[in-house]
């Protein structure tokens, strides 16, 4: 697949696909006032890419300084999508989500969504000052 | 007039209210104040981690308006472009930020909304938690243009309990308000 690439605007993440190392990337901050507009290219360009995906590690680094609790919801149905692609297909698939020390919102909703998955690698990363 | 403005200002500031809006809001006016609202905690060294939860009050709060206000402006019959209204108040008192909003709602939906927030108010933090978690397990509730999980993310991050109230204006809308306290 092709790099894929969508400018962050204020309150929206980019949201960046490198294909040479197949690692999809969210950074920034999430509140739209309709998550189903922003995310709908992102869920069905990811539908394509989980497709023809087969051994390849494929890493999801999610760094959000902040999301609203509808953009909440967009995650967990990612989360829950890659869950069931490793859980049914075996998939290699890692999630990294990166937080600032000081940003005690973002390690807790971290944390809450290791809680509810089970398959997924899941992993809390935080970042060095 | 003249004169009552500067009265307004006054009380504004004895209840410690630093930023005060009413009338029709949307999406590009929440970023924009929002910017500003970081900006000034920011420059009163306000801890980064109060400021993000300060913040996702005054979004989750804002789109709140955005979404239900019963008081809605829009070009009919078209209905392309739609505004809604409501007040939206952050200020400090006792050394807590809070933030405050109202706007009409239909007296049909009154008593579910009291219900929801009764609901809300009685819980502890692990049953906030456990609830949030549940309801954005499930589908989006009916009549919701979120993830009908606003009011438990206030509940939440909130450090004491949801305050609200509804005061009927007529036969057909009320005024909802509610506070919440960071």
């Amino acid at each position: 697949m092709d790099n894929w690439k969508i400018e962050a605007t204020k309150h929206t993440p980019d949201v960046y696909f490198d294909a040479n190392n197949n690692v999809l990337e969210l950074k920034g901050e999430s509140y739209p006032e309709n998550i189903a507009e922003f995310s709908a290219p992102i869920f069905s360009w990811l539908e394509e890419y989980l497709e023809q995906l087969k051994d390849t590690a494929f890493v999801v680094n999610i760094e959000l300084t902040y999301f609203n609790s509808s953009s909440s919801k967009m995650l967990l149905d990612l989360f829950d999508r890659l869950e069931e692609e490793v859980a049914e297909n075996g998939k290699n698939i890692t999630v990294n989500w990166i937080y600032d020390a000081d940003n005690d919102s973002a390690e807790e909703y971290g944390e809450e969504f290791q809680e509810d998955l089970e398959s997924l690698t899941f992993n809390l990363v935080q970042k060095d000052e | 007039m003249l004169e009552s403005l500067y009265n307004f200002k006054k009380e504004l500031n004895k209840r410690g209210i630093f930023f005060c809006f009413s009338g029709p809001m949307s999406q590009d006016l929440l970023v924009e104040i929002g910017d500003t609202l970081k900006n000034k905690m920011k420059l009163e060294d306000t801890s980064s981690s109060t400021i993000i939860k300060v913040f996702s009050m005054f979004v989750e709060q804002t789109q709140n308006i955005i979404h239900y206000s019963a008081e809605k402006f829009s070009n009919q019959p078209e209905e392309t472009t739609e505004l809604s209204s409501g007040i939206i108040v952050v200020g400090s008192e006792n050394d807590h930020y809070f933030v405050l909003c109202g706007n009409m709602v239909d007296n049909e939906s009154v008593n579910t909304l009291r219900e929801q927030l009764t609901t809300l108010q009685k819980m502890n933090k692990d049953e906030l938690k456990r609830y949030y978690k549940e309801q954005r397990r499930k589908g989006t509730p009916e009549n919701s243009k979120g993830a009908g999980l606003g009011f438990i993310e206030l509940a939440r991050k909130a450090v004491k309990p949801i305050e609200f109230n509804f005061q009927e204006v007529d036969g057909n809308v009320s005024f909802f308000s509610l506070k919440t306290v960071i």
